[in-house]
């Protein structure tokens, strides 16, 4: 089956498919490819949970990247860190044991991979021409949706545990 | 050029991305590789190292690759540059070439471009 056929089926196991109205193009695309570069470098072995629209999140640590253009959005995830260390392990086919320099570089740079392919794909749709800013990484932080729309969080299970990506289009 | 001479800087702020770049470089036969994490330090190592081509990312802090192309390119007009970019869009790509960037390979890198495109940037 080819990964966009596989990611359609598994978001059609969550309440994408139902909460789709609510969600703009633009979420949906980055959600779709998400799901898509999830199966194709990470784990084929994915599950979606309920993907909520919220005004406001709360995570422990800040692994980020914004969108830069028009639209402009900010993306980031969060998770235990036993499960950002096995993330970053799955991903990166390497041994990574702990939360240390090179967990956090790895998860930077699929968030960094995703991100670009996104765009790419917006460019060639010729839909807009947008750019990423360096991803960042911090401690605790408190995400506030702007006063334009709301921050979608999308938990995403592996194997190894659940991870929150979140995606909120930004006032410009 | 004999392969134990070329010499490769590779640019880019993840340390995964230099790995596999690098793995993929030393798989090729390539053995002299720099690693950088900025465009500025591209910039001062291009000066002091001139290695035969020069891989850089785009989206870096301190500098971005497209202006360490440029800066590069006005050191020394000859420089062999290929971007090596997750964000291949149109205006990035129409950007590199401006600068001087001889080529752009959009990540993850393929195996097979990145050894065509380095035989043509060589050749």
């Amino acid at each position: 089956m080819e990964t966009k056929e596989q990611a359609i089926e598994v978001l059609n196991r969550s309440n994408y498919q139902t909460l789709s109205s609510d969600l703009s193009d633009f979420n949906k695309e980055y959600i779709e490819l998400l799901i898509q570069d999830l199966l194709m470098y990470v784990s084929d072995d994915i599950s979606v949970g309920e993907i909520e629209l919220v005004e406001n999140y709360s995570a422990n640590k800040e692994l980020s990247q914004e969108i830069v253009g028009v639209p402009a959005a900010y993306s980031a995830m969060d998770a235990p860190e036993e499960t950002l260390v096995s993330f970053s392990e799955a991903y990166s086919k390497m041994e990574i044991k702990e939360y240390d320099v090179l967990a956090k570089e790895c998860l930077l740079d699929f968030l960094n991979l995703h991100n670009g392919l996104f765009v790419v794909r917006l460019s060639k749709l010729n839909i807009c021409e947008l750019t990423l800013s360096v991803p960042k990484q911090n401690g605790a932080f408190l995400m506030t949706s702007p006063a334009t729309g709301k921050i979608t969080v999308i938990p995403v299970t592996f194997p190894f545990g659940t991870i929150r990506f979140l995606l909120c289009e930004l006032e410009v | 050029m004999d392969m134990k001479d070329a010499k490769f800087l590779i640019c880019d702020d993840s340390i995964l991305a230099r790995k596999n770049l690098s793995a993929l470089l030393r798989s090729f036969g390539y053995e002299n590789i720099i690693e950088v994490s900025n465009g500025q330090d591209a910039v001062n190592v291009y000066m002091h190292e001139h290695p035969t081509v020069a891989l850089l990312d785009i989206v870096m802090p301190v500098k971005d690759g497209i202006t360490a192309t440029k800066e590069i390119m006005a050191y020394d007009p000859k420089a062999k540059i290929i971007i090596v970019s997750s964000v291949g869009t149109q205006t990035n790509l129409r950007e590199a070439i401006k600068a001087g960037a001889k080529d752009f390979i959009q990540k993850p890198i393929d195996q097979t471009l990145l050894e065509q495109v380095l035989e043509h940037v060589m050749g």
